[in-house]
């Protein structure tokens, strides 16, 4: 969505990095107080999280820069680390947590690299494998064209060799980080999922090609990537048409240049249902054989997901056997009966993952 | 205005045809006990009618009135509102001498609003409900009062008798005519609760938005038509065979493990005091089991019927899905 209004937080420096922004939107900002306008604004709409797409508030980031991932109780997580750099989308996936998530929804865009920067600086120190992604809140190359910000980032993390830098996104916004000096500290993830979701739940988001063709550019500049099949959806025929899109990545990325990739399927609270009801007439998503899930959020019946999951690893396997795929909030039997093991050990998953981010992304291994 | 005074007019002069300020749902009521009581303690409150040419209209009173005809009486005592009056008046009238003698039932409310609205804004009309309605309401109430009274018929009835509550009338504001009257069609056949109504509409229009069939279609399904027109079950059995029905449809593989562990369950003979279940839904792996003893004895019997179970090779099936 096309951003039509612009709010910067007075506390925000007029820097290079704001003014770069202002140049790029070619939009006259209006310097607020605090954020109290900006939710007006939205609130006052009829469709405050359609509203909140084309309003960009630049503002200080006044919470932790860092974050652990919050992950879910009785499923296991891949203890990811957060910078939190923004918030919120320009695109509108129907299934997008962030709808409900944040109250109101407001699309923020955190200026400082300074903040940035010290925070990483403190990590960087550490003697430990951080993998650190900017993708949890908002989509992590959003603001590539209008911002500096991406860049800044893999600079950073080019510099240093105990952490990884991911970068999520369902855009092709890859044009500024192509020539950059990466030394293979960022890897490149995208958000995949088959062409009839694409089309029907993820409005204004890139199609499947587009993504494949943009993976393989950043692979040709020695960038890592992942992929993320999250969120699948089960719909008939979802199972050959999953496996097509695996077909596709390897037609367009080799399989040594792919880091991890992680399967989840569509998950929700339930609150958010009413939202996709609302905002997506057409939407068929929250009809599926849904129930409440031992964290209350709604998820498929587990036979359904363990039969599509082992259908998909299956096939990856077949191009990459040693490719690490994992689960995003999953549990033990899934695990067990679609992977044949469980990182049952605290932060074990976490581990596998440091692993395969030291292997392909020249990390100090000493740090393991 | 009404006259304070009360006037004696003969009952075959009022018009029994004209129910037009008709605000109470009691067509269906026993009006033999009220006649009795006017035979024992005499018409205490008198109803009220407006004069209309030679005849009279009821304004309030039409079960009294009946009564006193079911009394044989040829005169009854009343008080007329003038014939000048206004019709917004006589709707007042009819409304707050309900009001204030009972509570109005839902169906009632709306009726009365439907009313209103025809002279008074919804600003009007939540300013002054506590004087008329006896019940304070606000405009967006209102609103959602005058939707459901614009639904078809025969909506109030349905509303009524309790066969479909607010809420479930408020949901059906979105569909079409046509599937508006399938749903009263169903919920006049069955008795279930304002959560079951929910339940029964949201499946039906789950189901039908997966697999793409217009909901108006799929309401005319002969599944749900076989177990709604069914004259040898009762209401509530009918609701709970749409729902069974309507749960399998919308959740079939879930529904299909459920059937087969139970069947697996009662296959291994715990009888009735021990109780193994299956996880919620499946998504956990615990299994529960529990049972009741009144004393020792009953104690060791169970402790050996599991004993028995224990052996049975059916077990270690239940636990495989």
């Amino acid at each position: 969505m096309k951003i039509h209004q612009l709010f910067i937080d007075n506390a925000c420096a007029r820097d290079d990095e704001v003014d770069y922004i202002i140049s790029k939107l070619n939009i006259e900002p209006q310097w607020v107080e605090n954020s109290q306008p900006v939710y007006d604004c939205i609130n006052n709409s009829k469709d405050p999280v359609s509203k909140a797409k084309q309003l960009l508030f630049i503002s200080k980031n006044r919470g932790a820069v860092v974050k652990e991932c919050p992950g879910t109780s009785y499923y296991t997580c891949c203890d990811y680390t957060i910078l939190h750099t923004g918030t919120f989308c320009t695109m509108d996936c129907s299934y997008c947590i962030l709808q409900a998530y944040f109250h109101p929804p407001v699309l923020q865009y955190f200026a400082g690299l300074e903040t940035l920067a010290q925070n990483l600086d403190d990590i960087f120190k550490k003697k430990q494998i951080f993998r650190i992604g900017t993708g949890e809140y908002t989509d992590s190359l959003i603001w590539e064209k209008i911002s500096l910000q991406p860049k800044f980032l893999v600079e950073k993390f080019a510099k240093q060799n105990n952490s990884i830098l991911e970068l999520k996104t369902k855009t092709t916004n890859i044009e500024s980080l192509l020539e950059l000096d990466h030394n293979s500290k960022t890897i490149i993830a995208w958000s995949l999922n088959t062409p009839g979701i694409i089309s029907s739940e993820e409005k204004g988001t890139a199609s499947l090609t587009a993504r494949l063709e943009a993976a393989k550019r950043m692979e040709s500049k020695s960038y890592k990537i992942a992929f993320h099949f999250d969120p699948m959806v089960i719909y008939p025929g979802c199972e050959k048409q999953y496996q097509k899109v695996i077909h596709q990545i390897f037609k367009y990325v080799r399989p040594e240049n792919i880091v991890w990739i992680s399967i989840g399927s569509f998950r929700f609270m339930p609150k958010l249902k009413q939202i996709i009801e609302s905002r997506f007439k057409n939407s068929t998503i929250c009809y599926g054989e849904f129930i409440l899930g031992l964290d209350n959020k709604m998820r498929y019946f587990k036979p359904l997901r363990i039969s599509l999951y082992k259908a998909i690893i299956k096939t990856i396997k077949e191009y990459a056997p040693n490719l690490l795929v994992y689960f995003c909030m999953e549990n033990e039997e899934v695990w067990e009966k679609t992977m044949g093991f469980f990182p049952k050990l605290e932060g074990e998953l976490g581990h596998l993952l440091d692993k395969s981010a030291v292997k392909h992304c020249n990390l100090n291994s000493f740090f393991l | 205005m009404m006259s304070e005074q009360l006037y004696l007019i003969n009952i075959c002069d009022i018009d029994l045809t004209d129910q037009r300020y008709k605000i109470s749902f009691t067509h269906d009521c026993d009006i033999k006990s009220l006649a009795q009581s006017i035979k024992e303690a005499g018409l205490i409150c008198p109803p009220i009618v407006r004069q209309s040419d030679d005849k009279y209209i009821i304004v309030s009173g039409f079960n009294r009135i009946k009564a006193c005809i079911n009394n044989h009486y040829e005169t009854i005592a009343v008080h007329k509102i003038n014939s000048e009056a206004s019709e917004y008046r006589c709707f007042v009238q009819a409304i707050t001498a309900l009001a204030f003698k009972r509570q109005l039932s839902q169906a009632e409310l709306i009726i009365s609003i439907k009313y209103l609205d025809k002279f008074l804004d919804k600003k009007q009309i939540a300013d002054k409900s506590a004087a008329i309605l006896n019940v304070e309401l606000n405009v967006r109430y209102i609103k959602d009062l005058l939707d459901i009274a614009a639904l078809p018929e025969p909506v109030l009835d349905l509303i009524h008798q309790g066969n479909i509550s607010f809420k479930t009338a408020k949901k059906m504001l979105s569909f079409q005519k046509e599937s508006i009257k399938s749903f009263f069609k169903i919920f006049d056949k069955i008795k279930a609760s304002n959560n079951k109504q929910l339940e029964i509409m949201q499946y039906i229009v789950e189901i039908s938005k997966r697999d793409c069939i217009e909901l108006k279609n799929f309401l005319k399904n002969q599944d749900i038509e076989s177990i709604i027109l069914n004259k040898n079950k009762e209401p509530v059995l009918k609701t709970k065979l749409l729902r069974d029905y309507l749960y399998e449809q919308r959740f079939p593989n879930l529904s299909k493990v459920r059937k087969k562990v139970k069947k697996k369950i009662n296959n291994l003979k715990f009888g009735n005091k021990i109780r193994l279940s299956a996880p919620e839904n499946f998504e956990s792996q615990n299994y529960s089991i529990s049972f009741t003893a009144k004393n020792y004895k009953e104690f060791k019997t169970n402790v050996k019927t599991l004993n028995n179970v224990l052996e049975n090779k059916k077990l270690k099936g239940v636990f495989e899905q």
